[in-house]
């Protein structure tokens, strides 16, 4: 079985870089080798192309579903999503990118979990995560690697958030129409 | 913004729209009458990137700016890389250039391929009124069947590929240097690259095939194109080469009016004589529009200075196409609209198509080119650094990057004009001529509307700050229409899969 956990942002968009953050710090630890931790800044059809030829996917990227407070987790999958992500106007969203791989029979996850951070500044150019962003940084580590230990993955423990405990914030459907 | 109301002195203030945070709005007014008066385009833009910039070396550029897009990131990367060897004064040589090209054909190739299948194509393959939910490449497929969406995924595979091969990394390339690229080709690669060009050439003509058979092979179509609805009478604007011929990597950009008679050409530096900026009160964007010819408003005309800059556009202000094949589409568009320049803003997917053939025959006949494998593909830069402009065309428009730097090449102002900004007004004014086709004398015509406007603004592939890449992704468009008084009339929101105004 092969796993992916996949930071997504954009490095230089302020708390848009969360995902990438996640994704960077758990790169180092002690993974098994069918197990890759990486960081992508795409959404649609090319989100869809990076998960193909993997079993299981696990995504952390920033949301802003205005629902929660910046720095809080949702577990998502992509079916919560209520259109887009990363929609561009020149892309597909990432449900109609997975229902076009099933209908080519591409070899994409079964299983897609998607770790969202509520992000306070997404607009904005620069290379720091606000503050509420940046201390959520632990809980969305740890998100991540429960989500694997409740499929049966071995994940390896994060030292320093070995104290932080509590899973993520139940199931949040964001509002999608203002 | 104030409306006034001529029978009583009351005044209504209406606040200033207001920076949105996620979504594309449009807010129309009704005039006394009933029919629109005008018609506000609101989209969120990212903020500060010419700030970010300041402090960082020129060389970084290329880098950082492939982030401000996320779907065409090799143009920035392109733009600062030209703009870089400016500020150096140095001259890449011509393997360098010609690799740079390559990459960027490629580049073409999958994103306008993208843009006609996932999005502009839908419109037409299932129809305008089609609901949103069929209206996508899932709809696309179902109408001409599962073998075309794998080539379609195909296509984008072997253009990502080259971008990787010689860009060195998939979606944001960073080989660019000033003077030229940190590395070439080998033969192994070069015949690699060949070969998936020649599938691309096959793929762009089979394209333009289904193009003709769907969309020019039927009537309701033709009639949706050629109609005054979408037809906009502006100044066109593309990059040419010396041959006047369309180019997306280098030449001088040309300017034709609306008669289609080229009434300049500039490069580098040059465009602050030709491009001046418009402050409205009710956003925050600014209209570029052309200075020589002046600001009279949103309108159309040989007086107005509204230009527009989308693959329609570079065809309009070429003289024709580089390649063969190209040249014979080229020809044919233009005797089946009926001659230069074209107006009809639905013609733009057809161009785009045609750019899509020249895009994938650049790429062979740069892949052939005996210099390609050269090892000969930097120039150490000698000259102080100090101010340089590089200017591409970005798919959606020309791109300008504008650097100032100090002496150790470190920016100190920058400027840049995304190729979307270009096409701001003419949006503007699409928009507002499909509305006052469902609005009329205080009567809303909700059914379709939308869809209209939507079809107004997406041949120009508009790129709303596409950077931000957080979830939920898109609020959908919204749009109110208003009363003179300024009441709410009518408020139509709508999701759509393929189209979203999300940052």
């Amino acid at each position: 079985m092969r796993v992916l956990i996949l930071g997504l942002g954009n490095p230089i968009l302020g708390d848009d870089a969360v995902g990438i953050r996640v994704a960077e710090s758990l790169r180092g630890l002690p993974w098994a080798s069918n197990i890759e931790v990486d960081s992508a800044c795409c959404g649609g059809l090319r989100l869809m192309e990076r998960l193909i030829g993997y079993d299981v996917a696990v995504l952390v990227d920033a949301i802003c579903s205005g629902a929660q407070p910046p720095g809080a987790i949702h577990h998502l999958t992509p079916g919560d999503l209520p259109t887009q992500h990363t929609a561009s106007s020149h892309d597909a969203t990432l449900p109609t990118a997975m229902r076009l791989a099933e209908a080519l029979w591409l070899p994409v996850p079964r299983r897609i979990d998607i770790v969202a951070i509520e992000a306070e500044r997404v607009l904005d150019f620069g290379e720091k995560l606000s503050p509420a962003v940046q201390a959520a940084l632990p809980r969305a580590r740890q998100a991540v690697l429960q989500i694997l230990r409740q499929q049966g993955i071995p994940a390896p423990d994060f030292g320093g958030d070995a104290e932080i405990a509590g899973a993520p914030s139940s199931r949040v459907v964001p509002n999608a129409i203002a | 913004m104030t409306t006034t109301k001529t029978m009583t002195t009351k005044r209504l203030t209406i606040d200033p729209i207001t920076r949105l945070e996620g979504h594309g709005k449009i807010e129309i007014f009704l005039d006394n009458d009933g029919n629109v008066a005008n018609t506000y385009f609101q989209i969120p833009e990212l903020r500060g990137f010419e700030r970010f910039c300041v402090g960082r070396p020129i060389e970084e550029m290329a880098i950082i700016t492939n982030r401000i897009c996320g779907v065409c990131p090799e143009a920035h990367h392109m733009a600062a890389a030209k703009a870089a060897d400016a500020v150096y004064r140095v001259d890449p040589p011509p393997t360098a250039k010609m690799l740079r090209e390559l990459l960027y054909s490629a580049f073409y190739v999958t994103d306008h391929t993208t843009h006609f299948y996932a999005l502009g194509g839908p419109d037409f393959i299932m129809g305008p009124d089609a609901p949103v939910a069929e209206r996508n490449i899932l709809g696309v497929i179902h109408k001409v069947g599962l073998e075309t969406a794998s080539k379609v995924i195909q296509c984008r595979k072997i253009g990502h590929t080259v971008v990787e091969i010689i860009g060195g990394r998939k979606v944001h390339p960073c080989t660019s240097i000033p003077g030229g690229l940190t590395k070439g080709i080998t033969e192994d690669q070069r015949v690699e690259i060949e070969k998936m060009g020649r599938w691309a050439i096959d793929f762009a003509q089979f394209s333009l095939k289904l193009f003709n058979e769907i969309v020019l092979g039927n009537k309701a179509y033709v009639d949706l194109i050629v109609g005054d609805i979408y037809t906009h009478k502006t100044y066109y604007i593309g990059t040419v080469d010396a041959n006047n011929k369309v180019n997306f990597y280098d030449g001088k950009v040309s300017v034709v009016d609306p008669e289609g008679t080229r009434i300049g050409m500039y490069a580098g530096g040059e465009y602050m004589d030709w491009i001046a900026e418009r402050v409205e009160p009710w956003t925050y964007l600014k209209f570029p529009y052309l200075k020589k010819v002046g600001w009279q408003g949103f309108v159309d005309g040989k007086n107005s200075g509204v230009y527009c800059a989308t693959p329609l556009s570079r065809l309009n202000a070429a003289d024709g196409m580089a390649t063969p094949r190209a040249q014979e589409e080229y020809e044919r568009f233009y005797a089946t609209l009926g001659g230069k320049p074209v107006h009809q803003r639905l013609a733009t997917h057809w161009a785009r198509l045609i750019e899509l053939l020249y895009a994938a025959e650049r790429w062979v006949e740069l892949a052939t080119d005996p210099q390609i494998t050269s090892g000969d593909f930097h120039t150490i830069p000698t000259n102080m650094p100090s101010e340089g402009v590089g200017i591409v065309e970005a798919p959606r428009g020309t791109l300008t990057h504008h650097y100032w730097t100090d002496e150790r090449g470190i920016v100190t102002k920058a400027n840049l004009i995304v190729g979307t900004t270009n096409n701001y007004a003419p949006m503007s004014m699409s928009i507002k001529k499909a509305a006052q086709a469902f609005i009329k004398k205080g009567v809303v015509v909700t059914e379709g509307l939308l869809n209209r406007v939507e079809m107004a603004f997406r041949p120009y592939d508009p790129c709303f700050g596409c950077a931000t890449h957080s979830l939920p992704g898109q609020m959908p468009l919204a749009l109110t229409v208003r009363d003179a008084e300024g009441n709410i009339v009518a408020e139509l929101s709508q999701h759509t899969d393929s189209c979203t105004m999300r940052p």
